[in-house]
């Protein structure tokens, strides 16, 4: 894990790509401290943090893309699967390096509210708190950039794909707002939605018995549900979308309100999808 | 050391290895041989754990690859088909990072990358970076990366392509020495290179195991076509008619004419007779000189193709034509290394260049 982990750091680092990434990050960072803590003389960290979210949707895959898409590409995964080390270390030390990369600039972020407490009395306890949960939330995406690049040998595809995955998880919340709240349309749209599933599934396992039984039995469970109780349907589609925002998780921490429900959240989304990504590294095996 | 067992792989509806069989004992080197698509690198990636079997087991010192890959995975280095290399590192940073996946602990490491450098001969090339050298080095480096840890199997999937002659030998020399220590499983589809260096070659078509013999046997066993290839100076139609006389000629075959005097010929006899007195005689009689007579062997070209089941090819005389054409002999000698520098057959020769 650890070899996998210094490979990779360094990489970052031999590439350009790691200075590039933290002298935007960092430039962006700087530019809303600056104009929303000094122009709107403002003591609030946490806002400048909350403004910048959309951050990630362009400098997340940036940084993900390449984590297995390339190794695929140069067969150099061959090296990795057949040396002894596990899936799950390769895909720890890749996530645990690309974190670490991610987490020296909120490193260098902990100096703003410093900075601002030179001007008067700046609320520390939740300027860090949102930092954390910005650490996190970065945590994140990182792992959801990494999963998908494991899906592919492009760095490109692996890059787009990433990019609109994170849009939708920025955008969640306005698209869940449009959405009708009725129990009887809310049952439709998961309809359709366990339509798309078991499409993904038999395109995953080329198995229409597993496919259609998957769809069959979530759809029976999904109409009895219905028949029972229908007011259990009433604005679910909203609460479901809200559940895919990762975003939305951060307005607690805007609000001065330190939500371990929130980090909790991060942390099972990145341990989910590398968990995800182990099951892809192993599924190729067997395919 | 290596046990395999009834060892299949099912591409949907493909069958890339077909229920295959096979033991290596420890110190041995085993050679894979078989055409493109033969499933040469299919089994190798299922020994080395890289892919899984559909059926079949795969034992390395009694443990299941299956079962315990991180296990197996330590005893075995393997060089792929395509050199695993990263193109943004340099030659030691690459071999540095393979060294510590293997674990090699932290003392000895830089000790044996230099040793393993030393040995496939690319110290000097130590600080480039892997995307400026050319296809041999690559080559080279990623059988460095195979050897390195000296695991007690190392896997080598075509080691020499993309090497030149001098370079060939070389790696078959280290191939040779490594065999002393290391149980070597190697695959190819140029037939010098297996009999160069393998205790035991393993043809394998299709996915199945045709055929497993020592490569000094592998002639004698399949037995030889019988026959002679002669070059006689002389009138073609006199030739002809002294040769039909001789009565345990089965069959003559005229190649196209050299020149207007020189006339090449291949007779066709019964495996077990020796007709080159007589033809000596019968030419020296009708006063057309003999300048060149060589009995046919089967080479291992001839072996691989008569097993393979393309046994019509030798029949149409196609690969002898096919050879006539090909490289100049230059280089070629070199090639031939160890056993099979008494069988350089021209038909060998060539071939082997024109494999380069």
């Amino acid at each position: 894990m650890l070899a996998i982990y210094k490979k990779e750091l360094r990489s970052y680092f031999n590439s350009m790509i790691g200075y590039v990434f933290m002298a935007l990050f960092l430039l962006i960072i700087g530019l809303y401290f600056f104009f929303q803590n000094f122009i709107y003389s403002s003591a609030n960290f946490e806002y400048t943090l909350a403004s910048i979210t959309f951050l990630f949707v362009i400098f997340a895959p940036l940084l993900t893309m390449r984590l297995m898409a390339e190794e695929n590409k140069q067969k150099t995964d061959q090296l990795l699967l057949t040396s002894p080390v596990t899936a799950t270390s390769i895909v720890v030390g890749k996530l645990l390096a690309v974190f670490s990369l991610y987490s020296l600039i909120m490193l260098i972020t902990c100096f703003y509210p410093l900075i601002l407490s030179l001007y008067g009395t700046v609320p520390f306890a939740s300027a860090y708190s949102s930092i954390l949960a910005f650490t996190l939330m970065g945590g994140a995406y990182l792992a959801i950039g990494l999963f998908i690049s494991a899906l592919t040998d492009s760095q490109i595809v692996a890059a787009v794909i990433s990019f609109v995955v994170f849009l939708l998880t920025i955008l969640m919340d306005g698209i869940a707002g449009l959405l009708p709240t009725d129990n009887k349309s809310a049952v439709m749209i998961f309809t359709a939605i366990l339509l798309v599933i078991c499409i993904v599934i038999y395109r995953m396992m080329h198995n229409l018995t597993i496919a259609v039984g998957v769809g069959v039995i979530s759809a029976a469970g999904l109409i009895c549900a219905y028949l029972l109780k229908p007011t259990l349907f009433d604005g679910s589609v909203a609460n479901v979308l809200g559940w895919l925002s990762i975003v939305k998780r951060f307005d607690n921490f805007y609000y001065g309100i330190f939500d371990v429900s929130g980090l909790v959240y991060y942390i099972s989304i990145a341990c989910l999808f590398a968990f995800l990504t182990v099951q892809v590294i192993k599924k190729k095996r067997w395919s | 050391m290596i046990e395999v067992k009834n060892l299949t792989k099912r591409y949907g509806n493909q069958l890339a290895v077909n229920n295959l069989s096979f033991k290596v004992e420890k110190g041995q080197v085993l050679g894979f041989l078989g055409p493109n698509g033969a499933g040469k690198t299919t089994t190798m990636n299922i020994i080395t754990g890289y892919i899984s079997a559909t059926e079949g087991t795969v034992m390395i010192n009694g443990v299941d690859v299956f079962e315990e890959p991180e296990a197996v995975k330590k005893m075995i280095g393997y060089l792929p088909e395509f050199p695993p290399l990263y193109p943004e590192m340099t030659v030691r940073e690459y071999l540095n990072f393979a060294a510590d996946l293997k674990k090699v602990p932290k003392k000895e490491r830089k000790e044996m990358v230099a040793k393993v450098m030393d040995s496939t001969m690319i110290t000097q090339m130590a600080d480039r970076l892997i995307k400026h050298l050319s296809k041999g080095y690559k080559q080279r480096v990623g059988l460095a990366q195979a050897i390195l840890g000296y695991p007690e199997l190392i896997i080598l999937d075509e080691p020499t392509v993309g090497l030149d002659p001098k370079q060939i030998i070389e790696i078959r020399d280290l191939i040779k020495a490594l065999s002393k220590n290391h149980t070597v499983i190697l695959s190819s589809h140029i037939m010098q290179e297996v009999s160069a260096v393998c205790d035991m070659v393993m043809i394998i078509d299709k996915g199945k195991l045709i055929l497993r013999e020592k490569p000094e046997n592998l002639s004698t066993r399949l037995g030889s076509t019988g026959g002679l290839r002669l070059s006689v100076k002389g009138n073609k139609e006199v030739i002809q008619t002294t040769l039909s006389r001789i009565s345990r000629v089965d069959r003559i075959g005229i190649h196209e004419a050299v020149s207007e005097e020189i006339l090449e010929l291949t007779l066709h006899c019964s495996e077990k007779d020796d007709i080159r007195e007589e033809v000596f005689y019968a030419m020296s009689e009708a006063r057309t000189p003999i300048l060149e007579m060589q009995s046919i062997r089967m080479s291992l070209e001839d072996i691989f193709l008569k097993v393979t089941g393309n046994s019509e090819l030798i029949e149409n005389g196609s690969i002898d034509n096919l050879a006539a054409g090909s490289m100049p002999e230059l280089d070629s000698n070199a090639v031939v290394v160890g056993k099979n520098t008494d069988d350089t057959d021209k038909l060998e020769v060539d071939n082997n260049a024109g494999n380069l």
